[in-house]
């Protein structure tokens, strides 16, 4: 739930990284953080639980400078994965701006994949929202594994599996490596960027 | 492939899943190496092996049950509950008591409750946000510590003069209603002589009916008719444990299987009776959410959240 303030000329927008337990939501965010110095507004908060696994949400506050005349802020999220902590993920999605859906490409965690996808409608629902039409941007993650000889699905399975009907954008990803995170933040900022401004019209 | 290779590959696989915490898959991959090791006739060192891969599903067993059990929620850090009120406090443009009221529900929500109850006591001194402090105060006592301690809470109350009759009535009736459900008769001091009640229920109606238009009744507990299986046309009852808005959440124990079998996620219920403190209604609901809680006390049991929707 973006807050414009017009006198000001400001605009805060909220992005939540969602997807299965382990699938490196949290990955995104540290190197974003190490990475984007310059656009990083303060420091990152985890909250986390057994393992370094997400309990509560982790949290990044960005800046991207002036866009159109506004000055947009963006508070990055990330909801804890593991399934028992359906509740708090309902309560990190609220209010949200743009998504980027985390999916493992692990063959192993084909299903997790699906589940949370699903979980993930289901809560956005909850708040009145539509996947089809919430700003979504699709990541396929640990891509590098592959070197290891390590079974990872194909591109082509995973926009089967996830992406056959939403045809959101899509890109594949280290996030250890840092590859792919930056072009998916990105692309996610610009649409959710653009669906509030047709929302809002606040250009000019 | 080679089976040595094989073999190679699936412990190399193995260790993978376990560095990324995928404790299952993880096993799993243990487990055909194991396999695979037993049915190698010839191979060296195969004790020795089979001894390494065992430790190391042992390893995982004890990991997952830690992971399983998960940290108790932990009091945050002072810095972290600030964000927390500032993050997931949303209504804009409202008063600054209710701003104040929202931040400290959400410490609450994050299972904060010591501070949660710390910042609802300083809005008992706000008239406008009293009942509404007063009550989560009892919701904070009623999720992390006993009955005994909202109860005793109330009378703390009851002997002080911080309420209006009125308000402490609302309040009153709020837990008594929550303690009927919980098959507890307490007799908690009224306020009110009887003489007044009568006027101030009329007045308390007409109040709630008002705040229910922006905001939900606190539910206490709903009623679900069946329509099919075992229990078809009975109504059965059910406590509600946490609300917020228009969302129920009840814990269901995992003895009722016919009931947790009929109530399927996405499933809509027609004919719900949702009591509250004051008023009983009608409406239809839908199981947002069936969850089974992996940790606690309540192990085992369920966790549905039911949204009501408009019928
Ligand atoms: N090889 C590889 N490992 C990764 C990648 N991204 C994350 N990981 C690893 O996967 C594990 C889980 O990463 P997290 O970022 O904590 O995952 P998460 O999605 O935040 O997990 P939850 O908080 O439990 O939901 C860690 O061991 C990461 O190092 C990747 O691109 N490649
Ligand atoms: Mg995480």
């Amino acid at each position: 739930m973006a807050i414009f303030n017009l006198k000001k000329r400001e605009i805060e927008c909220k992005v939540v990284y969602y997807g299965p337990g382990r699938c490196g939501k949290t990955t995104n965010l540290e190197y974003i953080f190490g990475a984007y110095k310059k656009q990083v507004k303060g420091e990152m908060v985890s909250i986390n639980t057994e393992g370094d696994r997400t309990l509560f949400f982790d949290f990044l506050p960005i800046g991207l400078g002036q866009i159109r005349g506004c000055n947009v802020r963006v508070q990055l999220y990330t909801v804890p994965g593991q399934v028992k902590y359906s509740s708090t993920r309902k309560l990190v999605l609220r209010g949200v701006d743009g998504i980027v859906f985390v999916a493992d490409s692990l063959e192993v965690r084909r299903e997790k994949n699906m589940l949370s996808l699903k979980d993930l409608q289901a809560n956005l629902k909850e708040y009145g929202k539509s996947i089809f039409k919430v700003p979504l941007i699709m990541q396929y993650n640990k891509r590098d594994l592959a070197d290891q000889g390590i079974p990872l699905m194909s591109i082509e399975q995973m926009e089967r599996d996830l992406n056959r009907q939403l045809k959101a954008p899509s890109f594949s990803a280290s996030a250890v490596r840092g590859d792919g995170v930056g072009a998916t933040l990105k692309e996610c900022l610009k649409v959710t960027l653009q669906s509030l401004q047709r929302e809002f019209q606040w250009a000019r | 492939m080679d089976i040595k290779q094989r073999l190679k590959a699936l412990l190399q696989e193995a260790e993978i899943y376990r560095t990324q915490g995928l404790i299952s898959e993880a096993h799993d991959k243990y487990k055909s190496a194991a396999d695979l090791i037993h049915s190698i006739n010839k191979l060296k060192n195969k004790e020795s092996l089979l001894k390494a891969v065992s430790e190391k599903i042992r390893a995982l067993d004890s990991t997952k049950e830690k992971v399983d059990k998960g940290a108790e929620t932990p009091e945050l850090s002072k810095k972290a509950q600030d964000l927390i009120k500032n993050l997931f406090a949303f209504s804009e443009n409202t008063d600054a008591d209710s701003a104040a009221l929202e931040g400290a529900v959400a410490l609450a929500k994050f299972g904060q409750f010591d501070r949660a109850v710390v910042e609802l006591n300083e809005l008992l001194q706000k008239e406008a946000v009293r009942v509404e402090a007063a009550k989560n105060i009892l919701r904070c006592h009623l999720a992390s510590a006993t009955v005994d301690e909202a109860i005793s809470q109330y009378h703390e109350w009851f002997s002080g003069d911080q309420f209006q009759p009125q308000q402490l009535e609302a309040v009153r009736i709020y837990l008594d209603e929550i303690l009927q459900k919980r098959g507890l008769t307490m007799d908690l001091p009224s306020a009110q002589t009887a003489e007044a009640a009568l006027l101030e229920e009329t007045a308390v109606e007409a109040e709630t009916i008002v705040e229910a238009e922006e905001e939900f009744l606190d539910i206490t507990s709903i009623g679900i008719t069946f329509d099919k299986g075992p229990r078809k046309g009975k109504m059965v009852e059910f406590d509600v444990n946490f609300q917020s808005g228009n969302m129920l959440s009840l814990i269901i124990s995992k003895q009722e299987k016919e009931v947790l079998e009929h109530l399927a996620e996405g499933m809509k219920l027609q004919d719900v009776q949702f009591f509250s403190p004051i008023a009983i209604f009608n409406g239809a609901g839908v199981v947002a959410s069936k969850t089974q809680i992996k940790a606690g006390p309540k192990q085992g049991d369920y966790c549905l959240d039911i949204r009501i929707v408009s019928s």
